[in-house]
């Protein structure tokens, strides 16, 4: 549900090598998200890559507001017209409504992390209409970083989703969402994610809260 | 009085402001590929028939002004050297004069958990005697906090 690829400035990681990765490893994952930061990959194309190593590759992007960063799913040329998805100030607010519109859902993540995550910021200005979803188990989360954001979840009645934040090939799979129904597309990861029938999971069995 | 990033963009991305002549020597191309663990005979013996200096060898040079004359004035100290990646164009062989021009290709902001950050993209164009693009070397550079 969070990956970065070489489309994003901190990573350098491949896509092909993902897949390559988690055929390897036997990583148990049916596919993964790019989450590119500040931008959608409008341009690339998977599907080779998801026929020749069975594996559902979507696309989303991470976003950065004033309440942290932000995933956002179901991205269409209206929500990138709608607010610069480059900029480094935008509106949680705004982006959870005009990503609403444009019919996605945003997803504030690693919600526990200094700075770059919603609680501190909840907890200085309170929370955010129209948030539904957070990560609450992110794989590059430190000490109780996913435990704080189970918390704020649990609080505030958000659903939570898992995501591995990788940003190497190594890392994608630490963290995942387990669906009830099979996700194909986007607009069924949005479905999906609305309709709140998955849980926060480590690759490692444990899961998280939802 | 700070600048923001837009302004910043439109004033300096793509601005040449800079070029320097270098001569890949070959003492410094054996040197250089055995400081980066190079084992390959083509970039360390300099009787191999092929031998060129091994592919990251431009990351070495620096021009003579880091940004352009008249960029914001910053706390250097903020700065952190974010690494360089070099896309390799074509050989350098010794005793090649190459030209560097430094430009601006990119600036833009990120937040991370120690707050904002703004990156500087320095582009480096190495060229040979010949005109031909032998590499091209992108330095991030971070302000940490930009350039409040």
């Amino acid at each position: 549900m969070h990956n970065h690829s070489v489309m994003s400035d901190d990573s350098r990681a491949k896509v092909e090598n993902y897949c390559q990765w988690v055929h390897k490893r036997g990583v148990p994952i049916d596919g993964f998200v790019l989450s590119e930061h500040r931008k959608f990959d409008f341009e690339s194309d998977y599907r080779s890559l998801e026929d020749e190593y069975g594996l559902r590759i979507l696309k989303a992007a991470e976003v950065e507001t004033d309440y942290g960063h932000v995933l956002v799913y179901g991205v269409n040329e209206d929500m990138y017209a709608a607010f610069d998805f480059s900029a480094i100030r935008l509106s949680l607010a705004e982006v959870v409504n005009e990503v609403a519109r444009c019919g996605g859902i945003a997803v504030p993540c690693h919600p526990g992390r200094t700075r770059v995550g919603m609680l501190a910021h909840v907890r200085d200005r309170g929370p955010v209409e129209g948030v539904e979803v957070i990560e609450t188990l992110n794989g590059g989360s430190r000490g109780t970083e996913n435990d704080e954001a189970g918390g704020l979840a649990q609080e505030y009645g958000y659903r939570g989703i898992g995501g591995s934040d990788a940003h190497i090939v190594s890392h994608i799979g630490r963290c995942a969402t387990r669906f009830a129904d099979p996700i194909e597309t986007v607009e069924d990861l949005v479905e999906a994610l609305r309709g709140g029938d998955y849980q926060a999971i480590h690759t490692t069995g444990t899961e998280g809260e939802r | 009085m700070a600048i923001g990033v837009d302004e910043l963009r439109s004033r300096y991305v793509g601005m040449v402001f800079d070029s320097v002549e270098v001569q890949a020597l070959r003492d410094e191309m054996v040197g250089f590929a055995s400081a980066c663990g190079e084992t390959e005979p083509c970039y360390i013996d300099p009787d191999h028939e092929d031998f060129q200096a091994p592919v990251n060898f431009t990351t070495k040079y620096h021009g003579a002004r880091m940004l352009p004359d008249d960029f914001p004035e910053f706390d250097r100290r903020a700065m952190i050297d974010a690494g360089k990646a070099i896309t390799w164009h074509r050989p350098i062989r010794a005793g090649e004069t190459l030209t560097a021009r430094s430009q601006i290709y990119d600036i833009y902001e990120k937040t991370g958990r120690s707050g904002v950050m703004l990156f500087l993209v320095h582009r480096m164009e190495f060229t040979n005697e010949g005109g031909e693009l032998t590499s091209v070397v992108d330095w991030r550079l971070i302000l940490r906090g930009g350039l409040s």
